[in-house]
This record gives C-alpha cells, structure tokens and sequence, in this order.
C-alpha cells in the first residue's frame, strides 16, 4: 500500500493544516484532533485505501489504519502537514536518546527484565524455598510432589531466555513471536543444556560440536539456560535485521521474506557468533574469579563479593557450581566461594529492602519487597533486575555491602559443605560456622542497607510520590473571607486563558486556571463541599461568607468517567483549608488527549463587584483570587 | 406556577460545563425556578446545588416556575433543555 497516498487523501479529508490541532497515532490508530469534526469527510474518509475505519470519540478523529502500517501513514503524514509529533512517548524518546549509552543500555535491560519479573518472582521464592526445605529433610527430595514442584521452580530460568527474548523484541520494536523463536533456539532440546555442561566436562564427556561457516571454525552445541545478555543481544540484533528488511523487502512478498530471512539469519549469527564469543567470555570471567579469590587476607574476597552481582547481570554466575563443586572433591575440602556468593546476594537484597521501605511510590514498593525477599533466600534475580540495576545506586551499595561482607566471611575462615544453596538457608551448610555465618550476613546486610538507605531518593518524575511527602509540610491558613488559596501548586493563568470556551467566557464564573505540576487538590478555604461528581473530575466547594467555587480539572475531562480521580471528600464534608480533595493522574489526562488546565472559578462572581487575581507560578495555599469586598452588592443587570 | 418535566438525552447529563451555561442563563428572569429529581429539589440557580445532583442521562426531572415572569422563563427553560441536555 502507499502509506504516502494514503497519508495525503488523510490530509485533504480533514480539511488540511487549519482544521488540524493535533495528531497522534497509537498501535493501530491515527489519532487526529481537529478545530471542527463537521468539516471532516467521515464517508470518504472509510474509502481511503487503507483506511479500515473512522470514528470520533471525544473530540478525536480516530482513523483505524492497522498494526505496522499506522506509524508510516503517521510519519508521511507529519511530512505532508508540516506539524510534528508532540506525544509524550515521543518527547521522552528524544529525552533518552540523549542520554550516555551505558545508561540506555542499563535502561533497556530493565525495561526488558520488568515486565518477566512476575515470572521470575514466582520462580525465585519456590526455588529458595524448595531447596532450604531439601536440606533440613533431605528425603523430601524422593518425593513426587518435590519433583513437580521442582520443574515450577526452575521452568522460569530454563526458559528463560523465551521470556526474555520476547520481552525484548517488544522493547526493540520487533514482533514478538519471531523473538521468542530466537530465545527458543538458544534452549532448544537438540542442543546440550548448559547446566550440564560442567558435570559432564567433570565426567569427561565430549560435548557434541558442529563445524560452522563450511568448516571455518566448530562450535559446541550447547544451549544458553537461564542467560540474560547474549539473548538480549541476539533479539535487538533480530530487531534491527526485521526492521530493515520491512523497508527493503517488497509489500507482496514481505510476510514470507522477511521472517524466514530474520530468523535463518539471526539464529546462525546467534549460535556461531554471539554466542560462543559469549561462552569465551564467561569462561575468562570464571577463570579471573578463580585468581582473585586466591588473594589472601580477605581482600579476593571483597573483590569477588562486588562483582558477583555484575556476572548475575551477565548470567554467567550458574556456573559457578563447577568451581564449587572442584572445592568440595578435595578430601575434607570446604566450599569458600559460597560465603562469597551468600554475601553479595544478601548485600544486593538488603539494598533492594532499603529502597522497598523508603520509596513512597507504590508501585515501586510492591515490586521491590517480594525481590528483596526472593535474594534473602538466595535467589537475586528479580531484585538486580528489577531494582538495583534500574536505579543503579542500590546495586553499588549492595556491592559495597557485598565486599564487606565477603571479606568478613573469609576472614572468619567461613566454609560450607554443599553448594546451590545461599542466603538464609545457607545457615543449613554452614553448619560448622553458624555465628560466623551470621555475623557475615549482618555485616552485609548493614552496609548495605544503610548506604541505599541514606544515597535513594524517589525520581523526580513520580509525581506521586512527592505529593504524599509534601503534604504535611502545607503550613496552617487563617482564612480571610473572600480570598481564595491556590487548591493546585502549577501555574495560574487567568480564566480568560484557558483552552476552553466555555471557562473563557466565563460563563460558569470569574476566577483563574491552573497548569497544574501535581496531580493533588487542596481544599481552597475553610468551608464545605457543596457538590461532587460520578466522575470526580470536579468539585464544588462553599465558604461561610457565601463564596462558591468550582475546581474543574481538566477541560472535557468528563469523558474520561473518572478514570486518573480519586476523591477524598464528600458532598456536605467540612473541609479546612489544605486538607486534600483529590488526586488526579496528570499522565492520564494527557495521555486521553485533554488539557489539564485546571478551572479555578468563583460561580458566583456576579455577587462580588469584581475580582484581583494572582498569575504566575504557585505553591499550594497560595493566595490566588481576592474577591473584591463591598457589602453593598449593586442589584443585578436584567 | 408553571412546570414541566424533561427527560435527559445528552450522554454526559447535566455537567459542570453545560449546567453553568444553564444557571447563567436563567439569570435574568424574576420567577424562582426549582428543579427535581425524585425526592431531591434544588434552585436552579444554584449552580453548585445543580451539579450535585448528579443528574445522568436517561433521568426525568421536573422544572418548576414561579413568579411575575414565570410563562417565559419556563417556556426558555423547557427550550435550553431541549437544545442543550
């Protein structure tokens, strides 16, 4: 199709540039705001080829055009109108791509991990628990129930690169299901599953190989269980490919060339190249952490503790159990390394726990209290991946942390007699050095804890979060009768500026609008509330002097039946000045496509001689309208 | 005295926006206008009063009018219904 064409019989439909406010476009959908919807051709517009639908929902032009074809018809369009995408996605985009490539890179890790982070959750406390339980009744680990238990808790991590690479390929902007046919190569049956590969290296089995690139080089056909990074890699590189060949390839034959080129292409890349240049890399790392806990007086240790975290990020840290499991074969040998691992893993749960206490955003803390649970048991997955990593200062602290507590742990001479387990249950293998192993898990714990305690604070961007810190800092009001307090901190604008006409006019009353900065209502002054809405977009409030005022949030925000509001008072609530009314979601409304000018009017402004407004930006409780005071109200104008 | 009822059509009912447009406009007559829906009745010039009625489409309610110039304002009234809710 000519997304071009297309695009320009758009534009003339809708009556060009001067009837056009806005477009925007989401997964399927043009979605257009124009000055008068009359002037709009809806019946032709349907005829439009590639046009599948129109419709106009609250004062959007909504153009259903379809998956993958609406973001071209998009940007030819913006082309031929000379307007440019203003969405929010949009700005915060060209925000990030500003930013240093280490950031975006940490960035797109943990947009990838957050949304498997259930996955792993879930996989991670079974698998703690599972394995604690096991080493205080070792028969349960005959039983059936065990068994199928076990396969809950390890599915998440041996397919984990499924989910990963299917998460990535929707953070990479690829299609999803071609992702997950990359993460299921890299597990695939057929190939050796990695967690074998050290027992049977052990065993001295030949790992089965392929000669690759007729005959250049082999590779061993190993599979890539519960890896992170080279899959990562695999998905943005398949992205990328499927992107390019969606330009190039020609529309009639694009469903059958481009996924059969991207993935014969992407899966041999991934197999011969990105991932034994992985695998290479992962065996350097194994051997340097062989040589660095060698260093005596603890401080191999403390090196090893820090960096144990990073090489769970890489993934590489599952094998680890070899160089355990050479330490135990040695007769009366004890296992030094797990202290090392136990430390880190704590360290990094401890700074997880410090930011799930602290944070004031909800969200934020029901997702870091489970994570940080799931790394005391040794399980630190969800914990890096979901927390530390994203903000970065936790997982310094809980490296810092870790350190301490590895060297510690050495320096007490901490050993244990088993491997797989860490964290708290690890007390089950240490049995020879319990208080040791507590003071370790202490030390760790400690730094770590109060370092992302006293180095977190909330983003900026959580409105949330900072309107619920603020709130007690509202200093007390005395009212004086006939003044108004600013009910939102923003910007105050007068009435006659906000982008409605109804409020403009005036019809409804004089008064002021606000452009708000947190989505929170105060009450103005003392009085009452004298009416709310089902849709609890407004409020309407009365003082004892006989002034009413109505706070509109948003213009038309009606239509959005309360989604983004939540009251928190009454009609009839006495209120006092600065007591909270509502919350509002100001993403919400922008992202619903009203303005969230908020209208501050006084609805009986026609029984005051006239009014002195405040414009500018303002605190809460700032005083913003003053009603003129003379008694003698004039009668009023027929 | 005058009244009349109406039954709501527009999908919003009788918001802020509207509402206010409604009590600026009856502002100029001399009648006092009530408005009623089922047990609860307010003054139509109370805009504040008329948005906590909650009044939502489908809903009848019942315009009542009285004084010197009550044939009017209630004829202007059942018209601004019928054009604006």
């Amino acid at each position: 199709m000519d997304y071009r064409k297309c695009a320009q019989e758009i534009y003339d439909l809708v009556g060009q540039r001067e009837n056009l406010v806005s477009a925007a476009h989401c997964a399927t959908r043009l979605r257009l705001v124009t000055n008068d919807n009359s002037k709009v051709d809806m019946k032709k517009l349907e005829d439009v080829d590639g046009v599948k639908g129109v419709f106009s929902s609250n004062g959007q032009l909504q153009i259903i055009i379809g998956t993958g074809a609406v973001n071209k018809v998009y940007e030819e369009f913006l082309d031929i109108s000379g307007m440019t995408a203003a969405t929010k996605a949009d700005v915060k985009a060209a925000a990030a791509a500003k930013q240093p490539l280490p950031f975006r890179m940490i960035k797109a890790l943990g947009d990838v991990f957050v949304p498997i982070l259930p996955a792993i959750v879930a996989a991670g406390l079974i698998m703690g628990l599972l394995e604690g339980m096991t080493k205080i009744w070792p028969d349960m680990a005959n039983s059936g129930t065990y068994q199928i238990f076990h396969l809950f808790s390890n599915a998440a991590f041996v397919f984990l690169p499924i989910l990963v690479a299917v998460s990535a390929a929707r953070v990479f902007g690829g299609n999803i299901f071609l992702g997950a046919v990359i993460g299921m190569i890299m597990v695939h049956t057929d190939l050796v599953n990695a967690w074998s590969v050290a027992s049977m290296i052990e065993a001295g089995e030949k790992i089965p190989q392929a000669s690759v690139w007729f005959g250049l080089y082999n590779i061993n056909l190993t599979g890539y269980q519960g890896h992170v990074i080279p899959v990562i890699i695999a998905v943005w590189f398949m992205c990328f490919l499927e992107k390019k060949l969606h330009e190039k390839v020609p529309e009639m034959i694009d469903l059958f060339v481009t996924p059969l080129v991207t993935v014969l292409v992407t899966g041999y890349l991934t197999l011969t190249v990105f991932g034994p240049i992985f695998s290479t890399l992962e065996e350097w790392i194994l051997v340097a952490v062989q040589w660095i806990i060698t260093i005596p007086y603890g401080l191999g240790a403390a090196v090893a503790g820090a960096i144990y975290p990073l090489t769970v990020v890489a993934g590489v840290h599952h094998m680890y159990n070899t160089v355990e499991a050479r330490m135990l074969s040695v007769p009366k040998g004890y296992n030094t390394w797990m202290p090392i691992a136990s430390s880190a893993n704590f360290a990094q749960g401890a700074a997880c726990f410090a930011v799930a206490l602290k944070t004031k955003n909800q969200k934020f803390k029901t997702l870091a209290l489970p994570s940080s649970l799931s790394a005391f048991l040794g399980i630190t997955e969800p914990a890096i991946f979901g927390v530390n990593l994203r903000l970065v200062k936790p997982l310094v602290c809980g490296m810092i942390g870790g350190a301490v507590g590895a060297a510690v742990g050495s320096m007490l001479g901490i050993g244990a007699t088993a491997y797989g387990v860490t964290g708290l249950f690890g007390f089950l293998t240490c049995a020879d050095f319990i208080w040791q192993y507590a003071i370790m898990l202490a030390v760790s714990f400690g730094v770590s804890f109060t370092l992302s305690w006293f180095l977190h604070r909330d983003q900026t961007d959580e409105g949330e979060g900072e309107a619920v810190a603020e709130e007690p800092a509202l200093p007390e009001i005395t009212c004086e009768p006939g003044k108004v307090y600013a009910p939102i901190k923003g910007n105050v604008i007068p009435s006659a500026e906000i982008p409605d006409e109804t409020f403009a006019a005036g019809v409804l009353g004089e008064g002021v609008g606000i452009e708000p900065e947190e989505g929170v209502v105060y009450a103005p002054f003392d009085g009452e509330i004298s009416s709310t809405t089902d849709t609890k977009h407004a409020v309407g409030i009365s003082s004892p002097d006989g002034m009413e005022l109505l706070i509109h949030v948003g213009v038309n925000t009606v239509a959005m039946e309360g989604d983004g509001f939540e009251l928190f008072c009454a009609e009839g609530d006495q209120v006092k000045a600065g007591q909270k009314l509502m919350t509002f979601d100001i993403d919400k409304i922008k992202a619903a496509g009203y303005s969230t000018t908020t209208a501050v009017l006084v609805t009986n402004s026609d029984d005051y001689p006239g009014l002195e407004i405040k414009a500018g930006a303002c605190e809460p409780l700032n005083c913003v309208i003053t009603m003129k005071a003379e008694e003698a109200a004039e009668p009023e104008k027929a | 005295m005058k009244k009349f009822t109406y039954t709501i059509t527009d999908p919003s009912g009788i918001h802020a926006r509207p509402a206010g447009v409604l009590v600026k406009a009856i502002k100029p007559f001399a009648s006092t206008c009530t408005i009623t829906k089922g047990e609860k009745t307010v003054d139509l010039r109370k805009l504040m009063q008329l948005m906590g009625m909650g009044i939502k489409c489908g809903d009848t309610v019942e315009i009542k009018v009285e004084g010197s110039d009550e044939a009017e304002a209630a004829a202007y009234i059942e018209n601004f219904l019928k054009e604006n809710f």
